[in-house]
């Protein structure tokens, strides 16, 4: 029931995630963050079965960040986004596979910004825009039809909130709330929360 | 598209699919024992929850929210208020009324028990020592987002072997009140307000209607005691006694036990 | 064929012209029925159990006492399968004459309710299966009675009964000894020739109504002068 979302434009990415920390039916939380940021300039978006995210997430988290002290530089968001799928395809084939699903957005200042889709049978791709959850159902054929490269910030956000209404409109459950965040060669910046309807 | 290409098989998303196996290995564990055949072997406060799948051979596939009793914890102005009732149920035999299930981790963590009496008792009992370890090492309290992740981590070690533990870790440190939910299934999640076993949902409705941050403490201990009593009466799985702490800068204080008898008389007057 | 089908699979008939696999899964579980009860009074503890061991239809003895002596002031009641009760009594001694021969004393109730609880907890992944209830005398030298699940939670009670037919002797205690829902009666502390007669009473009554439980009645009388026992008949049908 959980919704990561990723729009990359020619400068930036924007990458949102609901808010919802589940347990069953029971809504725990509704102010959960599920970005984790793995260095300046590197976001991973993670959902999946309770528990594995954040230990699968925070142990990509420090690995990363063990990477830079040891060696002075960060790791390009292609090389956290291979390494990230080697750890989860070598888990998969353990007896304790992680069942997570990413989203991985960040900023290269040579390469530019970078998307991944990554699922958890550690299937990759690089993608100008990706989405998890069902609400990627719903969701995908818009960014289709109205996604394009040179799109700027103001349009990512629009062609966001459409996914986010379009979710409201149709899809069963109510996600009423968003984080999100756009990364681009300054950092990683906070916009305001997307909020729908309702508390 | 290449991401259609990705996206085309149907699991975009597995978190709900319970046909899923969920392949973690067993080793010598309750499945492959056939033990499951007599539920009410071992003193639970778990019951079935219809909403989630039980197969055929009775092995649970999936143990969530299905923690039959009553536990709530609560932030508010002046720290946290933890309320639970006290009764332990094995299959539908009462097996007991008088339960402590909130767990003294140590003068100022407490611990609640949903789920496998046992499981809950034994893992907080390790964390109290973990926490006493922590404080002798490094010469200070240990804090509660440090408390409930030791926890955490702890039983993660054991996911999808059968333990079945929902409780909240509550307590006061550098930051002010602390309060954690954290279950079996691995999950650890801050909040303000959390209530945790079978009958949850009624003591949320109750909670949610009438929580607010400038309560008084008695407002407030009222408030707790008055959702466990409701939850109490509604769910078949919850009953006994109400047990109220109150976690404040000092620690905890036990602020009252009572029985629901004499409360269900106490507000059949009031009303 | 048919016979071993059905007697793999007790209370569940296969269906005359059933053709299909039949999965035999090998239980190391039996359950031997037997009902164990403890009392605590402001200075004493009586554990009692019946002396019935059966298995399914049948009875194997009418002379297997459930309550385990294990110090001058504790004695262990255990049911449910009895392989196990037998496995973990035996831990249980060695465990305390280790303790006594490390400390020079003997583990108190309290201590060995503690010890108890991980023993069982110990074997999370594949339990012990007994219930077991301790009685015995606090450090304060009041009666005291700890009851536990098979995987080792465990409180103390006044008063608990375990075991097959516990769930009809509970509430009678809850009546006789808690006397629960009740208004305007005096609590009288319970004095130990009442609470003999009362455990008495209800292994009577327990042994009209559940079929794991006659033979004849085993009491343990816990006092600070020693440890009491007799046994009284039951019915033996």
């Amino acid at each position: 029931m959980e919704y990561l979302i990723g729009i990359q434009g020619p400068d930036f990415v924007l990458v949102a995630a609901d808010n919802v920390a589940a347990s069953s039916i029971i809504q725990m939380k509704h102010d959960y963050d599920k970005m984790f940021k793995l260095s300046e300039k590197i976001l991973m978006l993670c959902v999946g079965e309770a528990g594995d995210t954040v230990q699968f997430a925070e142990y990509i988290q420090k690995n990363v960040q063990l990477y830079k002290m040891r060696n002075g530089y960060e790791l390009s968001p292609a090389a956290a986004a291979n390494f990230t799928r080697k750890n989860l395809a070598d888990y998969l084939r353990s007896r304790t596979p992680y069942h997570v699903n990413l989203l991985l957005a960040g900023y290269d200042d040579t390469d530019g910004p970078g998307l991944y889709y990554m699922d958890y049978l550690s299937s990759l791709a690089k993608a100008p825009f990706a989405a998890h959850g069902y609400g990627a159902f719903l969701t995908l054929s818009i960014l289709d039809r109205y996604y394009k490269p040179d799109l700027t910030r103001d349009e990512a956000v629009d062609l966001l909130k459409k996914c986010v209404q379009e979710l409201s409109k149709r899809f069963i459950l109510n996600l009423t709330s968003f984080t999100v965040r756009v990364i681009d060669k300054e950092g990683i910046h906070d916009l305001e929360k997307l909020t729908l309807g309702a508390k | 598209m290449a991401l259609a290409s990705v996206l085309n098989s149907d699991c975009a998303d597995f978190s709900f699919d319970n046909s899923l196996p969920s392949g973690f290995g067993c080793g010598p564990g309750l499945s492959g024992l056939g033990f499951e055949a007599t539920p009410s072997d071992s003193l639970n406060f778990t019951v079935r929850n219809p909403l989630c799948a039980v197969g055929d051979d009775g092995v649970e596939r999936k143990i969530e929210f299905l923690h039959g009793t009553t536990t709530l914890a609560f932030k508010f102005q002046h720290g946290v208020i933890v309320a639970v009732d006290s009764r332990a149920t094995a299959g539908s035999y009462i097996a007991s009324q008088t339960v402590k299930k909130v767990i003294e981790i140590n003068p100022y963590l407490l611990g609640t028990m949903a789920g496998g009496a046992a499981d809950c008792s034994f893992w907080e009992r390790l964390l109290a020592r973990q926490c006493r370890i922590y404080e002798l090492r490094n010469k200070e309290r240990i804090s509660v987002a440090a408390a409930s992740k030791l926890l955490a981590n702890m039983v993660y070690q054991y996911k999808g072997m059968g333990l079945s533990m929902g409780t909240m870790v509550c307590g006061w440190d550098k930051r002010g009140p602390g309060l954690y939910y954290v279950d079996s299934e691995g999950n650890r999640v801050c909040g303000d307000m959390f209530a945790v076993g079978s009958g949850s949902m009624y003591a949320y409705g109750v909670m949610d209607s009438g929580l607010r941050q400038d309560l008084t403490v008695e407002e407030a201990c009222e408030l707790g005691r008055r959702a466990i009593y409701q939850a109490t009466y509604r769910d078949a799985y919850s009953g006994g006694q109400v047990n109220l702490y109150h976690v404040h800068s000092e620690g905890w204080t036990r602020v009252s036990q009572e029985d629901v008898l004499m409360l269900h008389q106490q507000y059949k007057e009031q009303a | 064929m048919l016979s071993s089908q059905t007697f793999g699979d007790p209370g569940k008939m296969k269906d005359y012209h059933y053709t299909g696999p039949v999965e035999h899964r090998f239980s190391p579980y039996a359950f031997n029925g037997g009902t164990v009860l403890a009392v605590a009074g402001e200075d004493f503890a009586i554990v009692a159990s019946d002396t019935r061991l059966s298995e399914g239809y049948s009875i194997h003895s009418r002379d297997s006492p459930k309550c385990y002596t294990l110090t001058d002031t504790t004695v262990i009641g255990c049911s449910g399968f009895h392989g196990d009760c037998l496995t973990l009594t035996k831990i249980i001694d060695a465990r305390l004459k280790m303790y006594k021969h490390s400390n020079n004393k003997s583990m108190t109730s309290g201590a060995i309710a503690a010890m108890l609880s991980t023993i069982l907890y110990g074997r999370r992944f594949f339990p012990y299966y007994v219930y077991n209830i301790i009685g015995g005398l606090d450090e304060e030298g009041k009666g005291a009675v700890y009851s536990f699940d098979p995987v080792g939670s465990y409180q103390r009670d006044t008063y608990k009964a375990g075991g097959s037919a516990s769930a009809m002797l509970q509430p009678l205690l809850d009546n006789q000894i808690g006397f629960k829902n009740m208004e305007g009666v005096q609590h009288v502390p319970l004095t130990r020739d009442k609470a003999v007669q009362l455990v008495k009473d209800v292994f009577i009554s327990a042994a009209e109504r559940d079929v794991y439980t006659g033979d004849a009645l085993r009491v343990c009388v816990i006092t600070k002068e020693g440890i009491n026992e007799q046994t009284i008949p039951l019915r033996k049908d």
